[in-house]
């Protein structure tokens, strides 16, 4: 089939997941990743300098622009930090919202992402069906905040608004559903052959290199490490919840697939129980302006690892110092070390397996050690790359990886 | 308080073990550790806390513009206990160097690339201690990240001016 024949299903160019700007340069011998080097900032915005020049109720809505995806992560990552520092509490209803707007949040985007990760292995099908399912908990995240994305949900001192007795009756459906399909997307993933042969021992990233390398969330997880902020350092209501940290011990793109998938249910699990034992009162504490001279650190475990932020305050209504670190910046190192050794044509899923959120393989360099040729590909025409080179060579890759 | 179990023992081990090292320690909370040290004993007292608390994590490395001196935050997670611990040390703004740690924790190699670029710290040892965040034509010398990188405010204003007009 020709090539303007093929069926392509456009993502991007402006997808908030995997089309930002991000540059690698990959050494190769042939198929083969020798090296690879990365250069990020070409997205960087200077928020933290800005954050400088903000009052604190402005920062709120300048964090939660860091990222489209996991925007409550950091919003509420924020107000939880600045509340430590101005000695503030939240009410217990405004904890459970706000953590359950985490939850929500934590589904819809693994959902996001194994949809794009069925999608750069060419199964366009299944990524179909996942977002359309996904687009339950959007409906979920709407009701309650009134956003699909950007919920500014969280405020200095709690949340915005609060949720009425059919809003919990219309989630708890939709959560009954998503399980359903969920659990499915499991069993596929788990026994579909086209999968397997794309992720069973690709992109492997072993236990000490997650160690040694500082991996954290679900790449650290699937790496058999056992690191979650929620059960480490627990914040919001997670301490009174019950759930489990997801570990697969594989430490390859199968597991990484998994650890997903599994942590979906363990949120809906969450939201759940959340849903069900909201504590009554009011959702959010008055916050004075001013923050006395101090400091913070906060974390969260959002979507894809652990975000920290730490405040420096001054005593005026302004921070002395914002401190971000997103959980892409720490999984850049680990990413790198799957690369290596691999094929070429395992390059945007090994890639999307961290589920990047800074990331885009839109301008990769090549450059062979043996003849010094060097050339650019799209990520468009590395995928169409990688699909060809596998229907060639499938099984002999298969059967290298599988040793039968 | 027997809360603060983990976190005082902690204190008190490195204290023992280092003692000339540290020359403040804060507990804030549960699971919030500040030790303070003298630039260049930053490396043992990490190593310390990576051998004996299971501190492999540097979560990242914050680096603060106190005016004279810039201010480093190695923000560490020692596994044993669970504490999030934060190593503090300072550098002179007139001559910002410090040895590197990515000997000790590898993953900590971009972080000490990002406050090379945002504040001009040098970490002596590095492997590569190139640009990583701004644009390759940025001018050499200038780091938007101290408080002298003032942002220009006024320019935004102006443009939004002749909108109206």
């Amino acid at each position: 089939m020709s090539e303007e024949r093929m069926f392509r299903i456009p993502v991007g160019p402006q997808h908030p997941a995997l089309k930002e700007p991000i540059n690698f340069t990959f050494i190769v011998d042939g198929e083969r990743v020798v090296d690879v080097k990365p250069r990020i900032g070409y997205n960087h915005r200077g928020i933290e300098k800005l954050m400088e020049s903000k009052t604190y109720i402005q920062g709120l809505y300048l964090i939660e622009r860091i990222c489209g995806i996991c925007s409550a992560a950091h919003q509420g990552c924020y107000a939880q930090n600045i509340e430590e520092a101005a000695g503030i509490e939240a009410p217990p209803r405004g904890v459970y919202l706000r953590t359950l707007i985490w939850e929500l949040e934590r589904i819809h985007s693994h959902l996001l992402w194994v949809g794009v990760a069925y999608h750069e292995i060419g199964f366009d099908t299944l990524f179909m069906y996942v977002w359309r399912d996904r687009e339950r908990v959007m409906d979920i995240l709407e009701m309650i905040s009134g956003n699909r994305v950007n919920y500014a949900m969280n405020t200095i001192g709690g949340v915005r608004r609060d949720v009425t007795p059919e809003i919990v009756d219309n989630a708890l459906k939709a959560l009954d559903y998503l399980e359903e399909r969920t659990k499915y997307y499991k069993k596929v993933t788990e026994e579909d052959d086209s999968i397997l042969a794309r992720t069973v021992n690709v992109g492997i990233l072993k236990t000490e290199d997650a160690k040694r390398l500082c991996a954290v969330g679900p790449t650290a997880r699937a790496s058999g490490l056992k690191v979650d902020v929620r059960r480490d350092d627990p914040y919001g209501a997670y301490d009174e919840l019950d759930f489990d940290v997801v570990v697969y011990d594989t430490c390859d793109l199968t597991a990484r697939v998994l650890v997903r998938i599994d942590e979906v249910l363990e949120s809906i699990k969450m939201c759940r129980q959340i849903l069900q034992n909201l504590p009554s009162g009011p959702v959010r504490v008055k916050f004075k302006r001013k923050v006395p001279e101090g400091e913070s650190i906060s974390k969260v475990e959002a979507p894809r690892g652990e975000d920290l932020h730490y405040v420096k305050a001054n005593g005026t209504e302004k921070p002395e110092r914002y401190k971000v670190r997103a959980p892409t910046l720490a999984n850049i190192p680990s990413v790198c070390e799957m690369l290596k050794g691999g094929y070429i044509a395992d390059i945007p899923i090994v890639f999307a397996g961290i589920d990047p959120c800074i990331a885009c393989t839109d301008r990769m360099l090549f450059i062979d050690v043996n003849t010094e040729r060097k050339w650019m590909w799209t990520e468009e025409e590395l995928r169409m790359y990688a699909r060809k080179w596998y229907k060639k060579h499938l099984k002999e890759v298969v059967r290298e990886r599988w040793k039968c | 308080m027997s809360e603060l179990k983990a976190e005082q023992e902690l204190v008190e081990d490195v204290k023992k073990q280092l003692g000339d090292k540290i020359v403040d320690t804060k507990i804030q909370r549960a699971k919030r550790v500040y030790i303070r040290v003298k630039a260049g004993d930053h490396r043992d007292v990490i190593k310390y806390l990576k051998e004996k608390w299971d501190a492999y994590h540097v979560s990242t490395i914050t680096g603060v513009d106190l005016g004279e001196n810039i201010e480093l935050l190695y923000h560490l997670f020692a596994y044993r206990g669970n504490v999030t611990v934060t190593v503090r040390t300072e550098v002179p703004k007139s001559d910002p160097k410090i040895q590197t740690i990515v000997d000790i924790i590898p993953g900590a190699t971009l972080y000490e690339r990002e406050v090379h670029d945002l504040l001009g710290v040098v970490f002596e040892g590095h492997p590569e201690l190139e640009r990583l965040i701004l644009p390759d034509d940025w001018p050499e010398g200038v780091y938007p990240l101290r408080k002298e990188y003032k942002l220009e405010v006024e320019e935004v204003e102006e443009v939004k001016e002749e909108g109206e007009a």
